[in-house]
C-alpha cells in the first residue's frame, strides 16, 4: 500500500480489521452514512468509547460537527480547541487527561453530559493532501491511547479522509454531464472485458452473469479456457465510478495475459497483485477469486484475495460448504510470500458458487440485506438446473426481495457445476422399417425429457435411421429386436444401437461414396454411412462374437466438427 | 407422416418425412412423371438416404425425357445433406428463404 509512514508496531492481526474497514468505506455511501461508518470503524479499531468527525467548512473556515439525535450541529472557528489545534498544525494530538489540558473546551461535555477522559485527535488528510477535517477518538476502554494506537489511528485516518473526500466530490459531481460521460467510457471498457460466450468444458456446466448497477460499480468475472485449465475469476474493486471499472478491466487483462504466457496459478496471482499494488492508489484494491479448474481431475485450485464466503453446494448431502478467503485483497499490499493455494474437489452435481457482495448486501426498502440464506434456498430448491437457469433464478429472487429498492452495486454471479452422469433412455424396436415412426417418436420424447438441444435432432434421426435400416436389411432372418439408447452428454447426445443377433460388419471399414461423379455414373444407395460420418462427431463400432452382438455408438454435439451451420464440403475425397 | 401430391401450377408438393418406410410410395409417384418437374419442399422436414435414392433415380428417368427435377424451399438441414452427398451438383436446389 502507499502509506508512507512505516508502522513499527502494526501486526498482521491488526491489518485484517483495517482492511475490513477500508472495504466498508469503499461502499457507495452518502456523506451521513459514510461519517457513521468512519465513527464506528474508529471505535472498533481503537477499542474506544466514542468517536466524532469534525468537517472543515472552507466557506466560513469553521469546523462542523453533526451530533447524533436532537443535539444538532456544533460549529467552531477552525483554530479553536484541541480539534482546532490539530487541524491548524496538521498533527496528531494525544491527550491523556483532557480536563488538565488548557486547549480543551469543557462546554461540549457540559452540553452532552459526557465526561471526556483521554482523547486522540487526527487530521484527516486525503491522498491529494487536502485537509478534510479532524477525527477525534475518545476514552479508550482500558487506560490511555498509546503509540500503537497512534499508528493504527494514522492508517485509519488516511483511509477515512480519502473516503470522505470521495463521497463529497461524488455528491458534488455526480449530476455533472462531464462525469457521466467519463463514467460511461470507463463502464464500456469494463463491460468489454467480460467473456462474450461461455466456454464448453467437458463434464461441466459453467456460467457467469454480470448485472451492472447504473453507471457505477467495479465487478468483473472471467471464464476462459487456457492451457492450464479453465480460468475462473470473480472480482470486485473497491469504490465506484471510473477508477474501479478501469481497475478490474486492468486486472482482467493482466490475468489473461499471465495465464496465456503459461504462468502457474501462484505466480500469476502474486505478480498481478504486486504490480497492481504498486500502481493503484492506496485506497483501491480488488476482492478477487482467481482459480484454475482441472476438469479431468475434477478439482479447482484457487487463491481468493478478500473474496468470500466461497460457497460449495454438495449434491450428495444437499449441504453447503463455506470457504474463507486465502489472502488479502488483490493490490492491498505487496505479497512477498503466498500461502499455498486452496483446492476444492467436485463430485458429480456439486456447484461452486461465487457471488459479489452486490447481491448479498442488496437492501430491501426496510434496510434488510439479501444475505446468504436466500442463495442457499434457491440452490437447494432448484438442484439439477443448469447454471444459466440458476443465475436467472438468483436474479429473480433478488428482484422479488428488493421490492423496487434500487440496485446500488454491481451483481456478479459465477457458477461452476460438475454434471451428473445421466442415465440413458433405452427402448427396443421390432426389426422392421415400420418401426421408424416409433423410433422417431422415442427420439423426440427423449430429447424433450433430457433437455437435449433440439437443433441436433435431424442429424441424430438421420444417423439412427441409417444404422437401423442397415440392421434391418442385413438381419432379415432374425427375430431379435434392436435396442436404441440415448444419453445426454455435455453439449449434445450419445446414441447407441445394439443388435443382439448379427454378423460382424464394421461400418468404419465402409468406404466413402464418390459424390463428385457425374449423374450418369451415380447409383442410388451407398450414401447412408457416408452421410452419417459427416453428420456426427464420432462413431464407434464394437462386435462381441460370443453374443453375436453389434454395438454402434455415435456422439453428436453442438461443438462437433459438423455441428449446425458448419460449412463443410460434402465432396467425397476418398474415391472408391 | 409423409405426403406427396400434385399442387397448383403443375408443382409437386412433398411434405413430412421421406424416410425408408415411405420411399416406395414416393418412388411410385415420381415414376409417373415426365419432363421438367418442380418439387415444393417447404413442408419436407426430413430425408434419409433411401429418399435420396428416390430423387436420384427420378432425376435419371426424367433426363431420359429431356427433363429434370428442381427442388425449391429446401430447409437448412436438408441442404446440408444434399451438399454432403454431392446432390447440389446434380440437382437445381433453392434453399428455403
Amino acid at each position: 500500500m502507499g502509506a508512507a509512514t512505516p508502522i513499527r508496531h502494526l501486526s498482521a492481526r491488526d491489518l485484517e480489521p483495517i482492511l475490513a474497514v477500508a472495504s466498508k468505506l469503499a461502499a457507495p455511501f452518502d456523506l451521513d452514512t459514510m461519517l457513521g461508518e468512519v465513527v464506528s470503524a474508529a471505535r472498533h479499531v481503537l477499542d474506544a468509547d466514542r468517536a466524532s468527525v469534525w468537517l472543515h467548512d472552507a466557506a466560513t473556515d469553521e469546523l462542523v460537527l453533526e451530533m447524533s439525535g436532537d443535539l444538532g450541529t456544533v460549529r467552531m472557528p477552525a483554530g479553536k480547541g484541541i480539534a482546532g489545534s490539530c487541524f491548524r498544525h496538521r498533527r496528531l494530538i494525544n491527550v491523556a487527561d483532557c480536563h488538565a489540558d488548557e486547549r480543551f473546551d469543557p462546554s461540549m461535555d457540559r452540553r452532552t453530559g459526557y465526561r471526556t477522559r483521554c482523547m486522540l485527535s487526527l487530521p484527516l488528510i486525503d491522498h491529494k493532501d487536502v485537509l478534510v477535517g479532524v477525527l477525534q477518538v475518545l476514552n479508550k476502554a482500558s487506560g490511555v491511547f498509546d503509540e500503537d494506537d497512534e499508528a493504527l489511528a494514522t492508517v485509519l485516518a488516511a483511509q477515512c479522509a480519502v473516503a470522505i473526500q470521495r463521497v463529497r466530490m461524488m455528491e458534488a459531481l455526480v449530476d455533472g454531464e462531464l462525469l457521466r460521460q467519463e463514467l460511461e467510457i470507463a463502464r464500456s471498457v469494463q463491460l468489454g472485458t467480460l467473456p462474450a460466450t461461455m466456454p464448453a468444458v467437458p463434464g461441466y456446466d459453467v456460467h457467469g452473469r454480470f448485472k451492472p448497477a447504473g453507471l457505477t460499480g467495479g465487478d468483473t468475472f472471467d471464464l476462459q479456457l487456457v492451457d492450464q485449465g479453465l480460468l475462473v475469476v470473480l472480482g470486485d474493486a473497491t469504490g465506484h465510478g471510473m477508477g474501479p471499472a478501469l481497475t478490474v478491466a486492468q486486472m482482467q487483462a493482466m490475468l489473461r495475459m499471465a495465464f496465456r504466457l503459461g504462468a502457474d496459478l501462484d505466480t500469476a496471482f502474486k505478480q498481478v497483485n504486486n504490480l497492481l499494488s504498486e500502481t493503484l492508489p492506496a485506497d483501491r484494491f480488488i476482492c478477487a477469486f482467481i482459480g484454475l479448474l482441472d476438469p479431468g481431475a475434477h478439482c479447482i485450485r484457487f487463491h481468493s484475495g478478500g473474496h468470500g464466503p466461497i460457497l460449495v453446494f454438495r449434491a450428495a448431502s444437499g449441504d453447503f460448504e463455506v470457504h474463507r478467503p486465502t489472502s488479502f485483497p488483490v493490490a492491498a499490499m505487496r505479497l512477498p510470500e503466498l500461502r499455498v493455494a486452496a483446492t476444492l474437489e467436485f463430485a458429480p452435481g456439486d456447484v461452486l458458487i461465487l457471488i459479489s457482495d452486490g447481491l448479498t448486501e442488496y437492501r430491501d426498502p426496510a434496510g434488510e440485506e439479501y444475505g446468504h440464506a436466500r442463495i442457499h434456498e434457491v440452490l437447494r430448491q432448484h438442484r439439477g438446473k443448469t447454471t444459466s437457469e440458476l443465475a436467472d433464478l438468483l436474479l429473480e429472487s433478488m428482484h422479488a426481495f428488493a421490492r423496487g429498492a434500487p440496485q446500488e452495486d454491481d451483481v456478479t454471479i459465477v457458477l461452476i457445476q460438475r454434471e451428473m452422469p445421466r442415465p440413458a433412455a433405452v427402448s427396443s424396436f421390432e426389426r422392421s422399417l415400420d418401426s421408424l415412426e416409433a423410433i422417431f417418436g422415442f427420439i423426440a420424447a427423449t430429447f424433450a425429457s433430457q433437455g437435449i438441444d433440439a437443433s441436433l435432432r435431424p442429424p441424430v434421426e438421420f444417423a439412427v435411421e441409417e444404422l437401423f435400416t442397415n440392421m434391418v436389411k442385413y438381419g432379415k432372418a432374425s427375430e431379435a429386436e434392436v435396442r436404441l439408447g440415448l444419453t445426454r452428454i455435455p453439449g449434445g447426445v450419445e446414441a447407441t444401437l445394439i443388435d443382439d443377433d448379427s454378423d460382424p460388419f464394421d461400418i468404419n471399414q465402409v468406404p466413402d461414396a464418390n459424390v463428385d461423379l457425374p449423374i450418369e455414373q451415380r447409383e442410388p444407395g451407398g450414401l447412408g454411412i457416408h452421410l452419417v460420418r459427416r453428420m456426427v462427431d464420432s462413431i464407434e463400432y464394437e462386435y462381441r462374437e460370443e453374443l453375436r452382438q453389434t454395438r454402434i455408438s455415435f456422439r453428436k454435439t453442438l461443438k462437433g466438427p459438423s455441428g449446425p451451420g458448419a460449412a463443410k464440403k460434402g465432396g467425397g475425397h476418398v474415391h472408391d | 407422416m409423409f405426403t406427396i401430391e400434385n399442387g397448383p401450377d403443375g408443382v409437386v408438393v412433398m411434405a413430412g418425412r421421406l424416410d425408408s418406410g415411405h420411399s416406395a410410395s414416393a418412388q411410385s409417384f415420381f415414376d409417373r412423371l415426365r419432363g421438367a418437374v418442380t418439387v415444393d419442399c417447404r413442408g419436407l422436414e426430413y430425408i434419409s438416404s433411401a429418399g435420396l435414392g428416390v430423387l436420384l433415380k427420378t432425376q435419371k428417368q426424367l433426363m431420359g425425357s429431356a427433363g429434370k427435377l428442381r427442388l425449391v424451399g429446401v430447409n437448412r438441414h436438408l441442404c446440408d445433406i444434399f451438399r454432403y452427398s454431392g446432390f447440389d451438383q446434380i440437382f437445381e436446389i433453392e434453399p428455403f428463404e
